[in-house]
């Protein structure tokens, strides 16, 4: 059943139509005659053991009244007590009973003494005995006797019957042979419907009259289950008359209608096929041929729109089809375009793409992605494949939900095939992306390249800077080496003078003079060191004011002798700030550096670090400088783009500031007036557990700076403003 | 392609259905019954035939009679027996004892088997028609008609009815075997009786001169059972009419048309009998195992102008039983 009803739903629907028509035309039509071939079945069932049943009561009544009036006759006769003197009685008996073939009587001893016969001479015979010994003895107890069932000369059946009757004092009998032909003749030959037929058994279950002669005086067989029949008894006689009929023949009438009801179904289902075939051709046509040419459209062969002269909802839906389909054309043809596009942008990106899942599983990759990987690992998770980790990123925006934030600013790196490379790693989450398919977008650049030309510039604007610095350096060094000189000189004349006055407290003084001036060259020399020296990124918890102080030195000659008045604010309790402390010295150094080339003679620097909301410290450079022309805003921080004159700028200084506060993961702002000056503001992240101000002195809130001298460092130069450029940068 | 295949099979399935349907309601063919008689005097026994048949529940449709009438022509009737036996009926009735034998000899030579009905006819066993009259045999089965062995019967009812009569004319056909058989029995039984007989062969033309000649007062004219006694019945008629003399028939005709008195079983009543043989052959049954059976009824039939008209004394016990007749007053009877 399972199977049928799954390959009638894998059928077309022009099939399905067909059997729905089929079916619902002749199932209906089959159980009404089912339904009436059983109700008319057993109503024909009904009528006809009726029919038996009547027509045996009518054959059962009239065999008894035969024999009854027979019997009436007999008594009768008796009655009459004439039956000595006239013979007319008894020939009266055979007139009135066509089936009595003789009338005898017979004396108490049982000898006839009179005949009358029909066929025979009316003479008896010498002492001839009529009734069997049975009878005769019957006849003593009972007033009706019936003899046996049998055969005359002729081969006849006959019966014999007789009563008592007393004349005078003794008893004699009248007996009659009764003829049993026409009964038997007329329950044989009678016709019956449809195969009937009535049999007659006597009191020993012979068969006495049957329309089959063949059995004949055979015992009785019982009716089989394939026949209808009835049975009448006929009392006194103990005959039993059998009226059956063969259910072959009892039902042919219906089963001839059945017969006739085949042919109509057949021609029904004909007819109702035709109609189902040609409703199933009319209804289906479009919807094949809107398959049909959508299949030529899934599998990318030509299609030619479906035409039909229909405005039912068929040629709506061709009509539908045939706009979808040429519009899905167009779009396929723009989608084959962008893919082509997307093809050449994804392989000639440059860039590493990867489709990642939720569980850092790496679906697709491009073949630059690829060809940086080794094949070996692409089955395992992203995080082992990409960064060689044992455990996902930290700040992963597959593991962390809050991805808005930190999609782009992942950076990774990962032990590249010639060696050590680095590569800038981002993660972009997929909004319509296919489940289990890549949730994730990971971008891979490789920035080996770019790592190698920042540090290239940082060390080129670092040279450049000492370079600028080398002179301010080199009479910074040369005033303590000729006060050392001077104290030494005049410590040598004293002593070789003889100078009485000379006592070991004013040599104490000379020698004094003399070690701090050297440890003043020392720490000259020792900064410029520091800040020429070529590093790597280096981590670390570093004083803000003792990184300003440390660059102010390096320039404090240059700023005496372009008499520049330098300002120098840090509050305290300035929070440490992470990162390379000598790269934020070489930011303070050129940012001094620009101001002073923006003041050219005179004027006021300021330098100011102060915290920021508390979650960052700010350092400001201040100059009063000719400031910078609007124009050249937008390019401050591209590579070599300078307004200095030639020979005085490489056009590197604020393009490395700019890599280096990216590092630092802080900000870097230009705000400039041009005539007025120049305000650069360094935001960096503070680090909240080391307050940097806890080694800093500061007992009004703002420290200042001294030269080696004992002087303030703090210089008041004039300053003027009016125009107000700003940029900003992160 | 599947749905060309579909419907080829369905249109065959549909027109075997139809065809087989229309099978179902053709009728039955008719059942074809050939019936000879010698002449015309029998065609009561046809008709008794049909009533018969029709009482017993068959339509005019379903049976469809062939009748051969000699017309008491013993050349022609051999003639209508090769005819008859050419259209190859399903069941031949004979209507007397000539036909029978007739027809046995012609089926017996052309070695032909068509079952036989005769309606009536006297002695079939000693003709040799049948074997056994409870098992026939063979094709041929029927109604004994009893007129061979009542002969002697009809003697002694025709002595009882007119006790007065001393000697009784027999008329018989010496060509006939049943009327030959007949003859013996009245022997038997004029010598059981103590009545004296004087045989008369109707196949001879002296038979009814001498008969004018010799009948006289006294005496009665006893017919016996043969198709052309029957065919003289007028004659005998006018015999009996003009010499008073009393006579007994075989049939109620031959006393309708004026002879005193008939015993014995009517021609309507053997056709009407033989219609329950042929119901039950053509049920099925063998005529071979179909009994011969003897005559439903016997008729004692007296007319009662020519009894008033004899001016004889009469047994009036018989007379009370018999059947009385009055052919000019009712314009004949049938049965």
């Amino acid at each position: 059943m399972r199977a049928l009803i799954d390959f009638l739903h894998s059928q077309t629907i022009r099939n399905k139509v067909l059997v729905f028509g089929v079916v619902m035309s002749t199932i209906p039509l089959l159980l009404i005659s089912l339904f009436y071939y059983s109700f008319v079945k057993s109503d024909l069932e009904t009528r006809i053991l009726e029919k038996q049943h009547l027509v045996l009561e009518n054959l059962s009544r009239e065999i008894q009244y035969e024999f009854s009036q027979t019997f009436q006759r007999i008594h009768v006769l008796a009655s009459l007590n004439l039956l000595n003197e006239k013979q007319s009685a008894l020939y009266e008996l055979l007139q009135q009973s066509e089936s009595v073939e003789e009338v005898i009587i017979v004396d108490d001893k049982g000898f006839v003494e009179k005949r009358v016969s029909r066929y025979e001479l009316n003479i008896a015979g010498d002492n001839e005995r009529w009734f069997t010994d049975e009878m005769w003895f019957q006849l003593q107890t009972h007033d009706r006797v019936y003899g046996q069932v049998e055969f005359n000369q002729y081969g006849q059946p006959v019966m014999k019957l007789a009563i008592p009757f007393y004349e005078g004092e003794s008893k004699k009998a009248i007996g009659v042979v009764v003829q049993l032909q026409k009964i038997i003749g007329k329950i044989s030959s009678m016709r019956q419907d449809h195969s009937s037929y009535i049999y007659l058994i006597d009191d020993k279950d012979r068969v006495i009259a049957h329309q089959d002669y063949s059995k004949l005086w055979q015992k009785q067989t019982s009716g089989g289950q394939d026949e209808l029949g009835v049975t009448a008894e006929i009392e006194d006689l103990n005959w039993v008359l059998v009226m059956e009929q063969p259910k072959t023949t009892a039902f042919a009438p219906i089963n001839r209608m059945l017969q006739s009801g085949i042919g109509a179904v057949a021609l029904l289902i004909l007819t109702v096929s035709l109609i189902s075939v040609w409703a199933g051709l009319y209804f289906t046509r479009p919807i094949v041929s809107i398959d049909r040419e959508m299949n030529n459209l899934k599998q990318g062969r030509k299609i030619s729109p479906v035409r039909m002269k229909r405005t039912d909802e068929l040629g709506k839906l061709a009509d539908s089809f045939n706009d979808m389909s040429k519009e899905l054309l167009e779009k396929s043809r723009l989608l084959e375009q962008e893919k082509e596009r997307l093809d050449v942008v994804v392989n000639g990106i440059g860039a590493g793409l990867a489709l990642v899942t939720k569980e850092y599983r790496i679906t697709w990759m491009n073949p630059i992605l690829k060809g940086w990987l080794k094949e070996d690992r692409l089955t395992l998770p992203c995080y082992a494949v990409i960064g060689g980790e044992n455990a996902p990123c930290l700040n992963c925006p597959i593991t962390c939900p809050d991805l808005d934030k930190i999609a782009d600013e992942v950076m990774k790196f990962k032990d590249g095939a010639n060696g050590e490379r680095i590569f800038r790693h981002r993660v972009f989450p997929l909004n319509h992306a296919i489940e289990e398919e890549g949730e994730f977008l990971v971008v891979l650049e490789d920035i080996t390249e770019q790592k190698q030309m920042e540090e290239t510039m940082i060390q080129t604007d670092k040279l450049s800077a000492l370079g600028i610095m080398a002179s301010s350096f080199a009479h910074e060094v040369n005033n303590p080496l000729a006060t050392i000189n001077v104290y030494a000189e005049d410590l040598i004349d004293r002593i070789q003078a003889g100078d009485e006055d000379l006592d070991e407290e004013e040599m104490e003084h000379y020698l004094r003079k003399i070690k701090e001036n050297t440890e003043r060259c020392k720490r000259i020399t020792g900064n410029l060191l520091n800040f020429s020296r070529k590093n790597d990124w280096t981590e670390d918890q570093i004083r803000v004011k003792e990184i300003i102080e440390n660059s102010v030195s390096l320039v404090e000659h240059q700023l005496k002798k372009q008499r520049i008045q330098l300002e120098l604010h840090v509050d305290r309790g300035l929070p440490a700030v992470i990162g390379d402390g000598l790269k934020l010295m070489q930011v303070i150094v050129n940012l001094i550096n620009n101001a002073v080339d923006a003041m050219e003679s005179e004027g006021k620097l300021i330098v100011s670090a102060s915290e920021s909301n508390g979650e960052a410290v700010s350092i400001k450079v201040t100059d009063s400088g000719h400031g910078i022309p609007a124009e050249a805003m937008d390019k401050l921080f591209d590579p070599f783009f300078t307004t200095k004159p030639i020979g005085k700028g490489t056009g590197l200084g604020l393009s490395v500031c700019y890599g280096i506060i990216q590092q630092f993961g802080g900000n870097i702002t230009i705000d400039s007036k041009p005539s007025e000056g120049t305000t650069v503001e360094i935001q960096l992240p503070a680090e909240r557990t080391l307050k940097a101000g806890q080694g800093v002195e500061n007992q009004a809130g703002k420290s200042e700076i001294t030269d080696g001298h004992g002087n303030s460092a703090q210089e008041t130069m004039e300053v003027g403003y009016d125009v107000s450029n700003k940029i900003v940068s992160r | 392609m599947k749905t060309k295949w579909y419907f080829f099979f369905l249109t065959t399935i549909a027109i075997s259905a139809i065809i087989y349907a229309f099978l179902g309601v053709r009728g039955e063919e008719p059942v074809e019954i050939g019936v000879l008689m010698i002449g015309e005097n029998r065609y009561e026994k046809f008709t008794g035939l049909e009533a018969g048949l029709k009482d017993l529940g068959y339509s005019a449709k379903e049976v469809n009679f062939t009748v051969m009438n000699a017309h008491d022509d013993e050349v022609l009737i051999d003639k209508q027996i090769d005819e008859l036996l050419d259209k190859k009926p399903d069941l031949i009735v004979t209507l007397g004892g000539i036909e029978t034998q007739r027809l046995k000899a012609r089926m017996d030579e052309e070695n032909i088997e068509i079952p036989v009905v005769f309606a009536g006819l006297a002695a079939p066993k000693e003709l040799g028609l049948i074997k056994d009259y409870k098992s026939p045999g063979g094709l041929f089965t029927g109604i004994n008609n009893y007129h061979a062995s009542i002969s002697g019967k009809r003697l002694e009812m025709l002595t009882s009815l007119v006790p007065a009569i001393d000697r009784v004319h027999v008329i018989y056909d010496s060509k006939i075997d049943v009327s030959k058989l007949s003859l013996e029995e009245t022997r038997k039984a004029a010598k059981d009786l103590g009545v004296a007989i004087s045989p008369c062969d109707a196949s001879s033309k002296e038979c009814l001169d001498t008969l004018w000649k010799t009948v006289d007062d006294g005496e009665a004219i006893l017919v016996l059972p043969s198709f052309r006694i029957e065919s003289l019945t007028d004659e005998i008629v006018e015999l009996t009419e003009e010499k008073k003399t009393p006579a007994m028939g075989l049939y109620d005709f031959e006393a309708e048309k004026g002879l005193l008195a008939s015993y014995g079983s009517s021609f309507y009543s053997q056709g009407y009998q033989a219609s329950r043989f042929v119901s039950l052959i053509l049920q099925g049954n063998k005529p071979g195992e179909l009994p011969v059976e003897l005559p439903d009824g016997i008729r004692f039939v007296v007319n009662q102008q020519t009894k008033d008209s004899l001016g004889v004394a009469y047994n009036q016990d018989l007379l009370h039983i018999a059947e009385l007749i009055h052919p000019e007053v009712q314009g004949g009877s049938k049965r």
